[in-house]
């Protein structure tokens, strides 16, 4: 593990007994997601149910050709260029990790979108935009990993206009429903370990002064998200694909941790939805 | 009742041509039409109806035939060669060497046996070769023929056919055989390693029952040492199941899961019996197994491994002929390629928006083809195209060995033959003439029985004259 992290910034948050802060957790998931053994093991998808749950997710904020939307931890840049591209929205996304913008910035080049998409290096905790100036904002599967939610949702708040909706799609958890291996830094990089459950999630965001108007469990994507998730990575073991370096569980460990994520979705422990909140 | 879509049948008494219609009832898709003679005929062609519309987006456009051998004269299907109305080439041409057998089974479609025959032919070398030509002058590179019979490892210049087929520079040669002179002849599998012919192998189970009704006596011990002799010699081996409802098809789970532990098997066909030729099992059309039900029962067989989708049409022919996956095994656990490359997103050419990468597209097509068998050298070059071009880590490459494939082919019988599927089918027998005839053609509306009488009259007369 050591060696490995010394190439792989960030992975030592996930080390037997390490005590990660937040900024760890922060640089660990950008790298993890930025991985491309992870990506392909993700299918290039990197959240349930992929693009029918970023439209479905904008569909329910109701967004409108022409507004502004603020895409919280936009990744590679996938979500936020179908919003421009789609529904005609004009589209900031912001990323922690700096490859992932560069990534996205190459992608919005190429997609021929101009202006109507931009994206920031920033932190989901410290936005780098102005009070009030979205009419919406989008934030999926992440909000679960980071490590000051209230922070966060403070955030989405000041940069939403009066009126602006967040919309939120993220793995939601039963309370105390968990088995250990699902909790934990490994689990909290992997969406589950700070996954909040529905009803934690809404008393955060009107902690915030955000108060919810739609809600839409997604558990039939998350099923076939995680079985897709299972099967690349027995896929992986098979083609004798080593896990990224410096990742703490083998292959084998890990499709074991996945196996317990799908049966905890069978058991309702284990959930994703789409959540609206008006400002 | 739902009309799915306009086509055209024959009636299976008198051969006739005539409007019919694809049905949707009970779930199934039923071909119907009306015989002015001989009334109203009926068949099921699929078994899912849901599945049959939402595959036909993998209909390819046909390729244009380099050559048409007939003309139009009295309309599909009774022009046969490529005629001009024929809107495929061939993927895989079929050679019969002879109508002699070493077995007398209840169902051949072939009409093949042991005893005396009226109208039985052995080809000479040369038609063999002057067939080949004709296959090439077709096809120009023609990569897959497959070596049939009769039983054709009984033809007494047997490995010189195989090696004229190596010769016309076809990469996959296969030899369709019942593996008895396999299993009898310890020289025969190092003989077949040596000029690199690939084994389909008749294997239709293991129970005492389906031995005994569909090949007339129980083989399993003659199987087994025939794929041992083929391991040991380096062989590699497609395992072909024909399947009738009723009497094996509970067994296609077992079938795959011995394929995959045999060091010698690279794959497993499967084939819902056609009702041509001989058979002597009570059939009725509307009980006819198809490619769904043949998917799903691998499905529920064998749970852990497969689910229905992981069969993804053959795009070349009609999606409903052919569905196939490939699975990567390590003696353990098994993966279905599917579940690793979106392999429906590449060959759907009916919802693509944007035209895919085209290497990988070409390279899925050639795994998806009548022309590909599980561990073929091009079926490995194009593994390793996919691990190339796509996210897929580079390891796929050596899984080519590990790429097992399994197939499931309908062929069609006189009930059953849809003349718009023929128009695109791209498996061939070649006639002693070159003629290239669609394999349902040939086996439907008389070409067989045609050209055996005409071969065996021709040797006769050749024969004569020799005296």
């Amino acid at each position: 593990m050591s060696a490995g992290a010394a190439g792989s910034p960030g992975l030592s948050a996930l080390a037997p007994g390490a005590q990660p802060t937040g900024e760890d957790l922060k640089a660990c998931c950008a790298t993890v997601y930025a991985d491309p053994a992870v990506r392909w093991m993700l299918g290039e998808v990197l959240h349930p149910g992929g693009e029918r749950t970023t439209r479905r997710a904008l569909e329910l904020a109701g967004l409108r050709p022409g507004q502004r939307l603020l895409d919280v931890a936009s990744g590679s840049g996938a979500s936020a260029i179908l919003a421009a591209r789609d529904l005609g929205a004009e589209v900031v996304g912001v990323e922690y990790g700096v490859e992932a913008v560069r990534a996205a910035r190459d992608l919005a080049a190429d997609s021929g979108l101009g202006k109507r998409v931009r994206f920031l290096r920033g932190d989901a905790e410290a936005l780098p935009v102005e009070d009030d100036s979205f009419d919406a904002v989008l934030c999926e599967c992440s909000l679960c990993t980071f490590p000051d939610k209230q922070r966060a949702a403070a955030e989405f708040r000041r940069v939403l206009r009066p009126g602006g909706k967040l919309a939120l799609s993220d793995v939601v958890v039963e309370e105390g429903a968990l088995p250990a291996p699902l909790s934990g830094a490994l689990a909290t990089v992997a969406c589950v370990g700070g996954a909040l459950s529905q009803a934690g999630c809404e008393r955060l965001l009107e902690g915030a002064g955000l108060s919810l108007t739609a809600s839409e469990l997604r558990d039939e994507d998350a099923d076939l998200f995680t079985r897709g998730l299972e099967e690349r990575l027995r896929g992986a073991r098979l083609l004798g694909i080593p896990p990224p370096p410096g990742t703490p569980l083998s292959i084998t460990e890990a499709i074991e941790v996945v196996r317990l994520a799908r049966r905890a979705i069978a058991d309702g422990a284990l959930g994703y939805a789409i959540l609206i909140a008006e400002g | 009742m739902d009309v799915i879509a306009q086509t055209q049948a024959i009636c299976p008494r008198c051969e006739a041509v005539l409007d019919a219609r694809l049905l949707e009832r009970d779930g199934r898709v039923l071909l119907s039409r009306t015989c002015p003679e001989h009334g109203p005929f009926e068949a099921v062609v699929y078994g899912d109806a849901d599945r049959y519309r939402e595959i036909q987006r993998f209909d390819k456009p046909g390729e244009e035939p380099r050559e048409r051998q007939t003309e139009s004269v009295d309309g599909c299907p009774h022009d046969c060669g490529i005629c001009p109305e024929h809107a495929q080439h061939t993927c895989l041409g079929i050679i019969e060497v002879n109508t002699a057998c070493n077995l007398d089974c209840p169902i051949c479609f072939a009409d093949s046996g042991s005893g005396v025959q009226e109208h039985g032919f052995s080809l000479s070398l040369e038609q063999v070769e002057s067939m080949l030509d004709a296959f090439v002058r077709a096809e120009g590179e023609p990569e897959s023929v497959q070596i049939s019979g009769g039983e054709p490892s009984i033809h007494p210049q047997i490995l010189a056919i195989l090696r004229a087929a190596r010769a016309h520079g076809i990469a996959l040669v296969m030899l369709n055989t019942n593996g008895i002179r396999l299993a009898r002849d310890p020289r025969f599998a190092p003989a077949l390693a040596e000029i690199g012919v690939h084994v389909y192998l008749q294997f239709d189970g293991f129970e005492e029952a389906t031995q005994q009704a569909i090949r007339g006596r129980s083989l399993t011990d003659e199987k087994l040492r025939a794929l041992d002799r083929c391991a040991e010699a380096g062989v590699s081996v497609s395992l072909a199941a024909a399947v009738e409802r009723g009497v094996n098809e509970h067994e296609v789970g077992a079938i795959i899961g011995f394929g995959v532990g045999h060091p010698a098997v690279t794959g497993v066909f499967f084939q819902p019996v056609t009702h041509s030729g001989r058979f002597r099992v009570d059939s009725d059309p509307l009980d006819k197994l198809t490619n769904s039900d043949v998917i799903e029962a691998v499905a529920a067989q064998l749970p852990d491994w497969f689910r229905s989708e992981d069969f993804v049409p053959v795009p070349c022919c009609s999606p409903t002929c052919r569905s196939a996956t490939f699975a990567l095994y390590d003696g353990e656990d098994l993966i279905p390629l599917p579940r690793l490359v979106d392999v429906e997103h590449y060959l759907d050419y009916v919802t693509n928006r944007a035209v895919p990468e085209l290497d990988v597209r070409e390279a899925l097509e050639g795994l998806w083809s009548a022309k590909a068998a599980g561990g073929s050298a091009p079926v490995a070059a194009r593994l390793d195209c996919i691990a190339c071009a796509t996210a897929m880590p580079p390891q796929l490459r050596e899984v080519a060995a590990r790429g097992f494939m399994i197939v499931v082919q309908d062929f069609q019988d006189p009930y059953t033959l849809d003349l718009q599927k023929l128009r695109k089918c791209c498996v061939a027998e070649i006639a002693p003439d070159g003629r290239l005839i669609p394999f349902c053609a040939y086996n439907s509306v008389g070409y067989r029985e045609q050209i055996r009488r005409e071969t065996s009259a021709a040797a006769a007369v050749g024969a004569g004259e020799r005296a």
